[in-house]
Formats: structure tokens, sequence, C-alpha cells
């Protein structure tokens, strides 16, 4: 993995990993998206037989990140879970016992269909919609009910974003990325077992791509 | 005992001079060998009685074996089992049978059974089996799907593969011979006769054919021919004025006014057009062009509401249309006797296609079929001289079986699993006894038994892997629901997903491709089965659209459907450039391409059939190299893949290419390395395989394998009604699962078998190694034309343009983006 790269927001500073976290510095937050943990249990229970070491690697890249930058809170901004409980989630419990110390905070995704009891269980705080200073943290950005008109700035994933990179020839490629616009900042999928939604940036806008093991910025 | 000594050769004969007929030669050596109860393939075209050389044989074996009761003996359990690759083909035959079963005086039914038929008629069949059943090899697999099959196949004793030709080649093949493999153990099992009969049009390998078809049943086999001899003349429409510079696509429709006169002069033509996007196009470019035909020309395609196709058959039968544009959806099924004209606009891409297109008129004996060819650029009528040639020289394509589709077998066991359940060891050496699976090895198979039974690399006690289940040594699927979900994926065919488009009125116009539609706006006006239709909305799978009378339309663009020139046609071309602007240069085509040859001498060189030729052109968008091999997009395809990457391990560059049937491009920002001291290295056969692995194309092209054995293999979910939103749970895309699998479980056994289809299918390894080794031993031709030549012209316009590197893949993209700026 290449250094992460530092994105500046408002005076406050946000490190871009290209294992597609992002760590505010000062708040020591470790903000990530769209984990969908239990995907690959949800589909091997449907006999489709997906290889299940996806979800082993994703829960040991979220475990050296929080290391790496010796979070002291972890905001999910959505699609912690991707579907119903399945035995895949023991091993999360199992994992989350090991880092027990480490304050969970989820803004809750439309995959996030667990009853309330199983995130109090294995201590996770559970919000629809979380503001921090001028920061606003949810899900689908669609749907938030606050404005920013008042000069906030709104986190979210959901989307799963995506770049495709064309050259001469029409050659093109596709990536993973962070998207952030005057307002409002999208999260790459976690999970990679995830799809991308290809997002069509506007001039203004920046957009840093994930290739490979580092963090380019496309524009 | 001869069968002409026999109560039923009697009772069929009699029906047949009755109505004036006598039977064909290979009518009676088929019935002959029936009776013997041998096996074999009748090879016969369409139109010429074999249907009945099969059929007949069946009644007359069922007469014999009931010499007293035939006449009123009901409920005998299925007799003939008759495989067909086309749906709309079951009702004709099916018609065909049931006149002559009347007219005979038996009491047999004939049921159709694929995916039209509804469940109450599925519930009949399943309590009181029809005589003879005319099934689709996807409605086979669901038979063998369903619990006590083996009951219902006790009186079995013939089973025929129809258009085996057509089935061969493909995946659904491969479930014919999975399911044959069944049928015979069972017959085995149960002590019985079986004959397994296959029919089929010429191919160039009709002894493998046979061997393929009876493979499973050990058995000898006969091949009967029809010997029917049906002349055919093929006629070019020549455009008025060669263009030097052939540009694809547009040239066909300018010369559709030189059609009018022949579809005006003949009493039906079939114009058979290469994709459904042309079809539509031409449809409305005759109606505009030649109003009077309105109403006298229709439109046939595979993305047309069924109703309004099945409404065109009809009317093509009974000689209500002058003309229909269709597309390969008429290329195989029942004859139209009117149909007396056939126009291919563009390449058909091989000899055979060819001539079954050819075929399709001029039915009645001593009829010559006649076909015009329409080139839509001027060098596809090389093509047309070059078709000629093949016809003379009979050289017809082979059609090659597929081998251990790992895809195909799991969704075959899957298939016994929710019925019957089967045992380990006696199913290994069942599946054995196909030709597809025979070379398959203890280790494969142990591979497909645990990615069925426990699904690859897994997180042990966090898994709930959950498919087949073995139980006392039987394995068998007992979730329903997993059940209820294989069944619904049975088959082989994978299309894209695909909307229905509907009037605001509810009415059905046709369906159409999802990537398509969703690059649209709302108001955007498109073309479908013939009709100008404005975009009003989507919502879920229906696009609602209202009838518009905007000028201005797209016309769809449907995947699939580019098959490439067959390696046939590609030598014949060759033979045919080798004489281009020479004397012997006699064909009116060849002729009028005079003025394009003389500029491809003047700039650059035609090559003889013993030359490659290489074009170096300079142009504003970089350094172009211009390879004419002839054979055919896939292999172009690999060959340039195989090029880049070895110029590319020399110095670091970029390519991006394209390819068409004559030849391929490499394009790149930096000259190409490529002269007469090392082409010849870069053309070897040494460490091909090695070399076409580590080509990152080979990974791209894996990727597009992938999804239809992803779908086959049962590793995607399409979802069914009532589980709509756990559907969406289940869903993935297959260039997710491929880089999934591709990341963490490589050995993966679909996995593998989407680059084993890449070397095999895609690339045609061995047809490339040929080609090679061709080219090793022919002199290569090395030009530097100062502008683009007539023959690069069609390469540039074609667009399928594939990547390739050798770079970093960062440094890659930042050369991108500097490009940009």
């Amino acid at each position: 993995m290449t250094a992460p790269i530092l994105h500046q927001l408002l005076d406050q500073h946000f490190w871009l990993s290209p294992e597609r976290v992002l760590f505010w510095e000062q708040e020591k937050i470790l903000i990530v998206s769209d984990l969908h943990f239990g995907k690959t249990g949800h589909f091997r229970k449907s006999g489709i037989a997906v290889p299940q070491s996806v979800y082993k690697e994703d829960l040991q890249r979220l475990f050296a990140q929080i290391s790496f930058f010796k979070a002291e809170q972890l905001l999910i901004v959505g699609d912690l879970f991707h579907s119903i409980v399945n035995k895949e989630m023991d091993f999360f419990l199992k994992w989350r016992k090991d880092i027990s110390q480490l304050p969970f905070l989820l803004i809750k995704g439309n995959h996030d269909i667990l009853s309330s009891n199983w995130y109090q269980e294995a201590s996770i705080e559970v919000k629809n919609e979380y503001k921090i200073h001028q920061f606003i943290f949810i899900h689908d950005p669609n749907e938030s009910v606050t404005t920013t008109e008042d000069g906030s700035f709104i986190f979210s994933g959901h989307l799963h974003p995506g770049i495709i990179v064309r050259g001469l020839g029409k050659q093109s490629l596709r990536f993973p990325c962070f998207y952030f616009t005057e307002k409002q900042a999208i999260l790459p999928a976690f999970s990679h077992f995830s799809g991308l939604a290809l997002i069509e940036p506007k001039k203004k806008d920046q957009v840093y791509a994930i290739v490979n093991q580092s963090i380019l910025q496309i524009q | 005992m001869s069968i002409t000594e026999t109560h039923g050769y009697k009772v069929v004969t009699d029906w047949l001079s009755s109505k004036g007929y006598s039977p064909f030669a290979f009518q009676a050596e088929t019935w002959e060998h029936i009776f013997q109860h041998h096996s074999g393939l009748v090879n016969a075209p369409t139109g010429c009685g074999k249907t009945f050389s099969v059929f007949l044989g069946a009644v007359i074996q069922f007469i014999n074996q009931h010499p007293e009761t035939f006449r009123s003996s009901k409920k005998n359990g299925l007799q003939l089992l008759w495989v067909t690759p086309l749906r709309a083909l079951a009702k004709d035959i099916g018609r065909a049978m049931e006149e002559a079963i009347h007219e005979i005086g038996i009491s047999w039914q004939v049921g159709i059974r694929n995916g039209d038929t509804d469940t109450s008629e599925r519930q009949k069949q399943k309590r009181n089996m029809p005589e003879v059943l005319i099934i689709t090899p996807e409605s086979l697999h669901l038979l063998l799907a369903q619990k006590g099959y083996p009951d219902t196949f006790k009186s079995l004793s013939l089973i025929v593969i129809d258009e085996w030709h057509e089935l061969m080649g493909g995946k659904r093949g491969i479930l014919v011979e999975l399911a044959l493999s069944r049928l015979v153990a069972l017959s085995k099992q149960q002590g019985t006769q079986l004959s397994i009969w296959g029919i089929s049009a010429t191919i160039g390998n009709l002894e493998q054919a046979l061997e393929v078809l009876l493979y499973a049943s050990k058995k000898k086999g006969y091949i009967i021919k029809a010997n029917i001899h049906k002349p055919i003349e093929v006629l070019s429409v020549i455009p008025d004025e060669i263009e030097k510079y052939p540009w694809a696509g547009h040239l066909g429709i300018k010369l559709a006014e030189k059609i009018v006169p022949i579809i005006e002069q003949s009493n039906t033509t079939l114009i058979f057009i290469n994709t459904r996007g042309m079809s539509e196009t031409w449809y409305q470019t005759l109606l505009n062009i030649a109003p009077q035909l309105a109403g006298a020309i229709a439109l046939h395609h595979g993305s047309i509401e069924q109703e309004l196709r099945l409404w065109v058959e009809d009317a093509l039968h009974t000689q209500k249309l002058k003309a229909v544009v269709c597309t390969a959806s008429l290329d195989l099924g029942v004859d139209f006797r009117p149909v007396d004209t056939v126009i291919q606009v563009g390449s058909p891409k091989g000899v055979a296609r060819f001539l079954q297109r050819a075929g399709r008129s001029g039915h009645r004996p001593g009829e010559v079929s006649k076909i015009y060819f329409l080139p839509t650029h001027s060098l596809e009528l090389v093509e047309a001289a070059a078709l000629k040639k093949a016809i003379g020289e009979t050289a017809i394509e082979t059609r090659e079986p597929l081998l251990l589709c790992f895809d195909v077998l799991l969704q075959y066991l899957c298939t016994l699993a929710i019925s019957e359940g089967f045992k380990a060891i006696e199913m290994f050496e069942e599946i054995k006894t196909t030709h597809c699976f025979s070379e398959m090895n203890e280790q494969e198979w142990q591979e497909v038994l645990l990615h069925i039974t426990q699904g690859g690399t897994a997180l042990q006690q966090y898994d709930e892997y959950r498919k087949v289940e073995i139980e006392n040594g039987m394995y068998k699927i007992k979730s329903r629901r997993i059940a209820m979900r294989h069944r619904m994926h049975i088959g082989t065919i994978v299309s894209d997903a695909m909307l229905k488009v509907k009037l605001m009125n509810g009415k059905f116009i046709g369906v159409i491709e999802e990537w398509f539609i969703s690059r649209l706006e709302l108001g955007t006006v498109f073309t479908l089965a013939g009709r100008n239709l404005e975009l009003i909305g989507i919502k879920e799978m229906t696009v609602t659209v209202k009838p518009s009378s905007s000028k201005k339309s797209i016309v769809p663009s449907w995947m699939g459907g580019r098959m490439p020139l067959t390696a046939n046609l590609g030598l014949m071309l060759r033979k045919t450039l080798d004489v281009a602007l020479t004397k012997k240069a006699k064909e009116p085509e060849l002729k009028a391409l005079t003025p394009l040859f003389e500029l491809q001498e003047t700039l650059s060189h035609i090559p003889k059939e013993n030359e490659l030729l290489i074009e170096h052109i300079e142009t504003k968008d970089g350094f172009h190299l211009f390879v004419y091999p002839f054979e055919g997009r896939l292999v172009h395809e690999a060959m340039a893949a195989l090029l880049a990457w070895r110029i590319s391990r020399k110095i670091p560059i970029t390519f991006s290419f394209v390819m068409n049937d004559y030849g391929f491009e490499l394009l790149s920002d930096q000259p190409i390395p490529v002269d007469d001291s090392n082409v010849y290295e870069l053309f070897s056969i040494e460490n091909l395989m090695n070399d076409i692995t580590q080509s990152v194309n080979s990974v791209e092209m894996a990727k597009r394998k992938f999804r239809d054995i992803a779908v086959i293999g049962g590793l995607i979910f399409q979802g069914y009604p009532g589980e709509q939103k756990k559907a969406r749970h289940l869903q993935s895309s297959a260039s997710l699962l491929f880089k999934v699998f591709s990341d963490y479980e490589p050995d993966n056994l679909l996995l593998r078998q989407a680059y084993q289809e890449v070397f095999d299918q895609q690339m045609e390894e061995v047809r490339l190694r040929n080609a090679l080794s061709r080219i090793l031993k022919s002199k290569i031709v090395i030009q530097f034309p100062q502008q683009l030549t007539p023959f690069c012209f069609p390469i540039k316009v074609d667009s399928m343009r594939e990547n390739m590197s050798s770079e970093q893949l960062e440094d890659r993209v930042r050369k991108m983006q500097q490009q940009l700026q």
C-alpha cells in the first residue's frame, strides 16, 4: 500500500487510503462505507459458491486500517451488513470482541436490516443521520433531511462510486473512487465483493481513483 | 425377415400410395435400419421428407409390435422422443405427425413440451405421456428434474435429435449428450431396446457428428444420405460505382433500390440481414423507397413479439407477403413453399450458412435455389466470388463438438439431484460415456462434486453453503427453494437482460436489451419492430413507449449475432484475391472491383495466396499497423493480442486494437517496431500458449466468457417473481464475480473453464496455430503506404477495440490523462 493522500476540507484533515477508508485526523475517526459483511454467506446459503475469503480479508483489511491510523472511533456510513443474519456474522462478532474498546457508530443504510437488539449486543451504536461540527454523515445523500445551505458538508456512501478513465484509441479503465463535490463527499464501497456505479463528475469536483494499491487524483 | 414383408410396412406404404406418394430411397432405408434396431444419422436438407424418414420408421415398428391392436391401443406410453432446437418447429412437425397418425389410423397422441407449454398441459403429460413427445433440450432436462422420471421413459424405443448439426457445436448439444447418456443407462437398467437417430444438414464432419451422437450408446451407426441435389445460382448485386474506400454499413442501404425489381419479379423473397439492428433499418428503407410494397413486406427477428412473428410465418406459408426482412431467426425451420428468391445482405460468414440460406428458396424438385448477394461494403464483393468458388468445390465447414464444459455438468448434476439423486461412482462412469466428458479425470470429477456440495474455499464453522447434500451416498438437493431456483435456470442459452417494450395501452411490441435502453433519455425516439417509438418511461422490466412520427430515430443495436468468418471462407477469400487484377479474375464481382484493387496495388499491395500483407500507416491518431490474415474476427483478436504482447516485451508500449474478418489493426502513440528483421519471430508458434496467457487480453476475453459460464453454472441468480426484495440481495454481476474469483479463488473450476473456452473457442487455438504456421511459411510483405488504403478502411471503421499494455497500470493512467489534456 502506498501512503494515504491528504484532502483538506474546511481546515480539517482527511486522509484517503487506497484500502477504501477515510481517516479524519483531528477527530481520530476512521470513516468507511458499504462493507456488506455477510454478503458471501448470504450467497453461499442460497447455493451460490462465492469464495468466503473475500469476507475474511475485508475484516483483516479493516483491522489493519484501524491499527495503522490508530483510530479512536469507527464511523460506518451505512451498509455494514448485507442482508439477514447468517453464520458469517458470528465471525464478525468474534472479530468485534478483539477490538471491543473501539466505539462503532453505524449510520443506517438500506441493507442494514438487522434487529436493533443485534446491533446493541454487538455494541454498535445506530443512527439514521449524524452531525459533528459542520459535517453530516448519512448513507444515501438523496434521503438527507438536512440541507447544506448553512455551509455544512455531507459524507455518504450507498452509490459505490466508480470512475472511468479514457485515453486515446478508445482505451478505458474503471476504478473505485472517492468523489468530492463542493458540498458533499461520496465514499467508495469498502467491500471487495461490490460493484461500481460510474459517476460523471462536473468540472469543479474532485475525484481520487483507487488504482491497485495507490490513490491517483483524476481531477 | 426384411421390413418390406412386415405388416407395418404395408400399412404405411398403402397410406402413402393412397396419397399418390411412394417413399424416397433414403426413407425406406431408414425404416429398414429402425426395423433392425439400428441407430444412425439421416443427412437430408429441410423440406424433402426427413421428418417422415424417422417418424414413419417408428410407426412401422409400433404396428409390427402390435399387429392386432395398433388401431385401438391407447395410452401406450412414450414411444418416440423428438428433440428439436426450435420451439417454432415443434408445432409444424407435430401437425404433420398428427395428420399422418390420423390417416394411418393409429391412436397415438402427439405432445409438445417446451417453454411455451402451460402447466396444466404439463400436468396432463405427467399423468399420461403421449406416444410422441416433441421437446427442446432444455425441457428434456426439466423432465429429468421430475421425481419418478425413469417411469416416463419406460416404453421409449426411439429418440430423434433433429437439426443435430445446429446443436452439436454448442452447449445445447452437451445438454443432448448428457440426456442421452442418462436415457441409455435407463434403458440398459430396464432392459429395453433404444435406437438413437440424428437428422443433420450437410456439414464437413458428418462421421464425427454420428460418433458424438452415439457415443454413450456405444452402438455402430449408419449414415443415410438423401442425395437430393439442388442446383444453386449465386448472383451479386453490384453497385454502379465502386467506392475505392469501402466504409462498412451504408453502402448496403444505398443498394436497396436495386433489390426492389428483384422483389417485384419474384414470387416471395427472403432478405437475410446479419443483425437485428440492420434489419430494422432495411425494413424502413424498403418502405421509404418502395411505398407500393407497404403491407406486402414484413420484418422478422428474435426481438419481435412472438405473435407477430407467427403471423409473418403463416403469411409466408399462405403467400400473402412479397418479401420478409429477417435475421438468422428464419435460418432454420419449416420451409416456406412460396419463397423463390433469397437475398443475403452482407457477409454470410461461412459457406454452410450461405448454402442453408440459399436453400430456403426453390424447394420443388428440379427448381433452382436462387440467392442474391448484396455487399455492405465494396470489398465484400470478393466474398461473393469466394463463395461461388467454395460452392463449386463443396467446401463446407465442420462443426466441432465442445469438450469438458463443467458449467453444463454442474447444472446437470443439480438437475438430477432435484429429482432422483445420484451416486458418485456410478454417475462418474455414466458421465464419462458422453463424448464431451470422456476425457474427464478423477480429480476434475472430485472438484465438480466439491463445488456442488461444499462450494469451494470456506471459513469452516462460519459457513452455511447449501446446495447438494449427501445422504447415504445419494447426492440430493433438499431445499425446495434451491430446487425451484435451479429449475428456473435450466438451459444454456444466456441472453442479456431484456426489457419488454409496451405501448401505453399495454400492447406488447417486443423486447430490447437493457443496456441499450438505459442509455436513452426520456423522449428519445427509437425503432423496434419496424415502428418509430418515443420513450416515455422505464419501470421495473417494462419500457413504456408511444408511437412517434419523428423522422429521426435511433436504431437499437443488439449484442451477439456477430459470427466470425470461417476458416474455410477465409481460405477461399485468399484464393480469390490471389487472382485479383489478373486475367483469371473472370467473376463479375472481381471485375467490378478493379478500381479498388488498382488503388490498393498503387498505395500498397494485394496479397497473393501465399503472402501476408502488413501495412504501416501514420495518421494524426497515431501509428497504425494493419495486418491481413483473412482468418476471421476471433483469430484476429487473439493474433493482435499476441503481437501486441510480443512487441511490448521489447519496449514499453501501449496499443489499442481493432479487428474485422479480414484483418486487424494495432494503434499506438509511438512507432511500432515491426520490420523484416523481426516479423517472423513475432508470428512464431513457439511459446504460443504461454504468450497468449500472459497477454492482458486473455483476462478480458475470459471475463466475457465467464458471463455465460456463471449463469449456466448457477452462480448468477436472475430472480423470480414473488421474491423481489431478497432476490436483490442475491444479485451480482458476472464481472464482479469474475474479479472476486480471480483474486480469491484463482483455481476455481468455472474460472479455469472461462480461460479454456477462450483458448478453444474464442481464439480457436487450433485455428490460430494453423494460421500462424501458414503465415510462417508464407511471404510477409511489409508496406509503408502514405495514406489509408482500401483494405484498411473497413477495419478502421469496425469499432471493437481491445486494450493491451505492458506498462505499469498507474503509469498508464497518468499517460492517458496527459493525452486528454
